[in-house]
């Protein structure tokens, strides 16, 4: 595929997106230290239509009749109505969660999500991690991170309200020449990915014909050369694959004739891993006592959020995560008496020897 | 000097054989054994008391044992405190997203609304006060007054589409108004 075409298979997935009236979700967790969550979805849609608004299958996460569900209609700052639907839903455990995911019918319902929490002892305190996972789609993609740097990866995994803010602020040049940056270089990563998908899909399919110029290893030698020609080229991907230009080149004509159905398949398979469809939302998590750790961004009112956009789950797992720590009161209190015990012995055992 | 001595030793020999009549020694003991024990014994309890609990620093091993431990519990202490301070430390220094992520809450807001009211009212100079607490407070009762109506009111159009609808066509036509 290349450039062009990524840009138009992404763009016709931006458009569907768009055209689907998903509705602008925020998911709020509240951890509580017994392992319970409250849940709350809060649900923003500009849809007039009242059956077309807050569709099941339109929405991110699993939402069902069991949630005490509230419908109002505001006002935003510019003056438009917004019909808001507010969701809440006590989660006894992880387990509870973890099931909705895996019986989700909505608009994500192809991704695999879990939730998981950690209750640590630690005598002067208890610690608590709450995470959220989502795991990769590709099997036999890149990080993310062998393309970017350290900056260009916070600015990646930001939210989008943050972005903006940065490519409208006073560091606007600085910040757009990171965005365009950054652009070229997920476009680098796409399509590596891609290939290296194919040649791994493609792998499998043909493992018990294929010749030894076939072979895996001999495939991922030419992996770049191939991602290189997907963003060279300026001809439309689909009539280089479809006059079998592309596989000629990459595996001999001989080759191409023969396994021309197994790479179909395996280019039908990675298209669907890589565009799967995934409507994005923000999840936010406020954990029980102080925040020690996270790998989130903090939003104005002190809450974690993080964005969940496709692109994060693409070759590796995107996991939110989040720790806390209580103090125990009474292990502070116990302690303080026992070194208070110890220290009196010690000096009695002095006075009494002077 | 021999006969001062002499006379010295018949003295004190004639003060050793003529000892006091007493005539009741055994009450004598009896009240001296009685006045000993009760000035005493608390002191003496608590002193035994003492002497148990602290007991342990006379066996070497037990005292080895207690500062050992005594040890581990600040070095734990000192490292999780230094490790979780230096763990908040790096959150400080994160990004803070400032935007619209936050979820709103309109009862929520009218009460924040409310205090802050309130607190401005109450900072105020006593002249400029125009608003008085009893007022205040009817003004609370009757925002929450409005509120459970309000509640009412939603209720009873999303019970009926009818009234449903024709709001949502109202609302519709005044957001076509204002562009």
């Amino acid at each position: 595929m290349n450039k062009k075409s990524i840009m138009l298979v992404v763009s016709l997935m931006l458009l569907f997106t768009v055209s689907c009236n998903d509705p602008e979700t925020i998911v709020t967790n509240f951890v509580h230290p017994d392992g319970s969550i409250t849940r709350k979805i809060e649900m923003r849609s500009i849809e007039g239509d009242t059956q077309k608004r807050f569709n099941k299958s339109d929405i991110q996460v699993p939402l069902d009749s069991s949630w005490k569900v509230k419908d109002s209609c505001e006002v935003d700052e510019k003056g438009d109505t917004i019909y808001v639907r507010r969701a809440e839903k006590l989660f006894k455990n992880i387990e509870e969660i973890n099931q909705a995911y895996s019986a989700d019918s909505g608009s994500n319902k192809s991704i695999s999500r879990k939730v998981a929490f950690k209750k640590s002892f630690k005598w002067f305190n208890t610690e608590f991690r709450f995470s959220e996972r989502v795991d990769k789609r590709l099997s036999f993609g890149y990080p993310v991170k062998n393309f970017l740097n350290n900056e260009e990866l916070r600015y990646f995994y930001s939210p989008e309200v943050l972005q903006n803010n940065n490519t409208d602020g006073p560091d606007s040049v600085k910040y757009r020449t990171l965005r365009d940056s950054i652009k070229f270089k997920t476009d680098k990563w796409t399509a590596k990915n891609m290939v290296s998908e194919w040649i791994g899909e493609f792998s499998r399919l043909t493992s018990s014909k294929a010749s030894s110029d076939m072979s895996l290893k001999a495939l991922k030698s030419r992996e770049d050369e191939f991602a290189g020609l997907i963003l060279k080229e300026d001809k439309g991907l689909d009539s280089l694959w479809k006059n079998g230009i592309i596989l000629r080149e990459f595996i001999g004509e001989q080759n191409a004739l023969k396994y021309k159905t197994e790479a179909d398949s395996a280019l039908s398979i990675v298209t669907n891993k890589i565009f799967a469809n995934f409507e994005n939302y923000s999840v936010r998590i406020v954990m029980p006592g102080k925040l020690i750790g996270t790998n989130g961004f903090i939003d104005s009112t002190k809450k974690m959020i993080w964005p969940v956009t496709s692109d994060y789950f693409i070759s590796e797992p995107y996991e939110m995560w989040a720790e806390s720590k209580t103090p125990n009161s009474w292990a502070w209190i116990v302690s303080g008496i026992f070194l208070l015990f110890v220290l009196s012995g010690v000096v009695i055992r002095v006075i009494k020897k002077d | 000097m021999n006969q001062e001595n002499e006379k010295y030793n018949k003295v004190i020999n004639i003060l050793k054989n003529s000892k006091p009549r007493l005539e009741s020694t055994e009450d004598i003991q009896n009240e001296v054994i009685k006045r000993i024990t009760s000035i005493h014994p608390f002191v003496s309890a608590f002193t035994g008391f003492l002497d148990f609990l602290f007991s342990w620093v006379y066996i070497g091993w037990v005292r080895r044992s207690l500062i050992a431990a005594s040890v581990a519990l600040v070095a734990i202490f000192v490292y999780q405190q230094g490790v979780i301070l230096k763990r908040i430390d790096f959150l400080s220094r994160q990004t803070i997203v400032i935007g619209k992520e936050n979820i709103s809450d309109q009862t929520d807001q009218v009460e924040k609304i409310l205090m802050n009211y309130k607190n401005e009212v109450r900072k105020l100079p006593l002249r400029t006060v125009t608003i008085s607490e009893k007022q205040m407070n009817e003004l609370i009762e009757s925002v929450n007054e409005l509120q459970l109506k309000y509640k009412d009111l939603e209720k009873l159009i999303e019970d009926d589409p009818e009234i449903k609808k024709l709001i949502e066509k109202k609302l519709n036509e005044i957001n076509r108004t204002k562009i």
